[in-house]
């Protein structure tokens, strides 16, 4: 798969294919880490709520990098006959599919752990015998919360972020910026155990509703991002701050054109590349079928990202069309 | 000047505020780890401790509402180490189940296993296999919900007792 640079229409720069091997690297790493993870919480998770969903929030981790790394599959795929786009918007469905189950997983957590809390139910946290010594199973919930937390913090969280503005991909960006907050889960469950251990019982239930809440927050945050980008909302930049400086850039190409009066595009995000529609009025309403091509061509040069160009010749342009100014 | 360096120095000074009350909290200042939020093993410590059990074919023999056997003995041996007087109440399960709730109970043991359905309204120990007359059951006992002391220290006591 990470053999060609194939992307669709285009191959990419050398930049972006290094770029998308370590991706997929990363994404792999964070599966076998968060498996492991999962597989060690589940021996200490017990009777405590904030455990519970910690665990729980573990496991929809791995939604976002199976997303990714099943739409990468489909992403490079050319455009045919029956896709003539080419299959880019698996990247947003599968954005789309990680928010959503957040969300919904996130609600139901945060609804078990309120109802919980308001019943008043005493956390039952006994004793686990290792090498031949009975402690308490707190104590080792606390160590596997506190050791587990270093992937996600210190390595995959980071590296996967500097990854995702190369390869403006915003499932990555989503995927480290949860990875990078994980440690509000920790502490927020370390807090909840060691409350449980002081006699203080709600502080368990609380820490679980503390983290659900983050959950439904991450999964809101998604769920909007993909459906504005599905809806084809004008391209922005791959954390959704603001607007992508490279539709006033290829306006600026466009009205640098000797043949060109005017210009503006209609450019959406089809997940990782851009589709343009390019409106310009020619001087003298005159153009040649070799200006248009050649323009076109010197559009797509300009960045990667450019996937599929159509220069339009028009009167005036059209109101909604982005003028980059 | 003076005020300045005072100033400077206020966040040191919270830090090691704030350490005290950490190493203080961790090493006892009157806290242990786990503790009761009912407080169930100070009362029961140098006390009386109310446990509940149901006849059980080879673990409880009830006679004359007294019971005897295998676990009544082990039980009475923790009531021991702890100075406790033991107080046995035979009634069904059910009803037991309730009065710990009620918090008229302190224990229930008898010849209840692992897979018991009381998860949602008792504590319930881990199980215990080396138990006389278990029969290969994984025998378990239930204390009130979230006694995490008196849980631990039924625990640490059946671990010498009659842990693998």
């Amino acid at each position: 798969m990470s053999h060609t640079g194939q992307f669709g229409r285009i191959t990419l720069p050398p930049e972006q294919q290094r770029a998308i091997r370590r991706a997929v690297k990363w994404e792999v790493f964070t599966i076998v880490y968060t498996s492991i993870t999962i597989a060690v919480i589940a021996l200490v998770v017990g009777n405590s709520q904030a455990m519970r969903t910690a665990w729980i929030e573990d496991m929809l981790s791995l939604i976002p990098q199976i997303a990714f790394l099943t739409a990468l599959i489909f992403v490079r795929r050319r455009p045919t006959l029956e896709h003539p786009y080419g299959l880019h918007r698996a990247m947003g469905v599968g954005h789309l599919v990680a928010g959503v189950a957040l969300l919904a997983v996130g609600l139901n957590l945060a609804f078990e752990s309120a109802a919980g809390l308001i019943a008043g139910e005493h956390p039952t946290i006994g004793t686990v015998v290792l090498w031949g010594h009975t402690i308490w199973l707190g104590w080792l919930m606390v160590i596997v919360m506190a050791v587990v937390i270093i992937g996600p913090v210190f390595f995959y969280g980071p590296a996967k972020s500097k990854l995702a503005p190369v390869l403006h991909n915003k499932l990555l960006y989503a995927d480290a910026d949860m990875a990078k907050a994980d440690w509000q889960t920790t502490v927020a469950s370390i807090i909840g155990v060691l409350g449980v251990g002081a006699g203080v019982w709600w502080l368990d239930g609380a820490a679980a509703v503390f983290i659900s809440l983050g959950i439904i927050w991450d999964g809101v945050r998604n769920t909007k991002a993909a459906v504005v980008d599905l809806m084809d909302e004008r391209a922005r930049t791959y954390d959704s701050k603001s607007a992508h400086p490279l539709a006033a850039d290829i306006v600026a190409y466009l009205c640098d054109r000797p043949w060109a009066s005017d210009a503006a595009v209609r450019m959406r995000d089809q997940g990782q590349v851009f589709h343009i529609e390019a409106f310009v009025v020619p001087r003298r309403r005159k153009v040649t079928v070799h200006e248009l091509t050649e323009t076109a061509e010197g559009v797509t040069a300009l960045d990667w990202k450019v996937q599929d160009v159509v220069i339009v010749p028009v009167e005036r342009l059209p109101d909604e069309a982005d003028t980059g100014r | 000047m003076d005020t300045s360096s005072r100033f400077r120095r206020q966040p040191r000074s919270v830090g090691i505020v704030a350490a005290l009350a950490l190493s203080c909290t961790l090493a006892g200042c009157g806290l242990t780890i786990p503790a009761d939020p009912d407080g169930t093993l100070d009362a029961v410590t140098g006390g009386e401790l109310r446990i509940g059990t149901s006849p059980d074919r080879d673990l409880v023999d009830v006679r004359d509402g007294v019971p005897s056997g295998s676990i009544v003995e082990l039980v009475d041996d923790y009531a021991d180490s702890i100075h406790a007087e033991p107080d046995w109440t035979v009634a069904s399960e059910e009803t037991l189940v309730t009065m710990l709730e009620d918090g008229e109970l302190d224990l229930i043991a008898g010849g209840i296993t692992a897979e018991t359905p009381w998860l949602e309204r008792a504590g319930v120990s881990r199980g215990y296999t080396g138990i006389d007359g278990a029969d290969g059951r994984e025998i378990v006992m239930l204390v009130p919900l979230g006694e995490n002391a008196f849980l631990s220290s039924l625990e640490a006591f059946l671990d010498e007792e009659v842990g693998s």
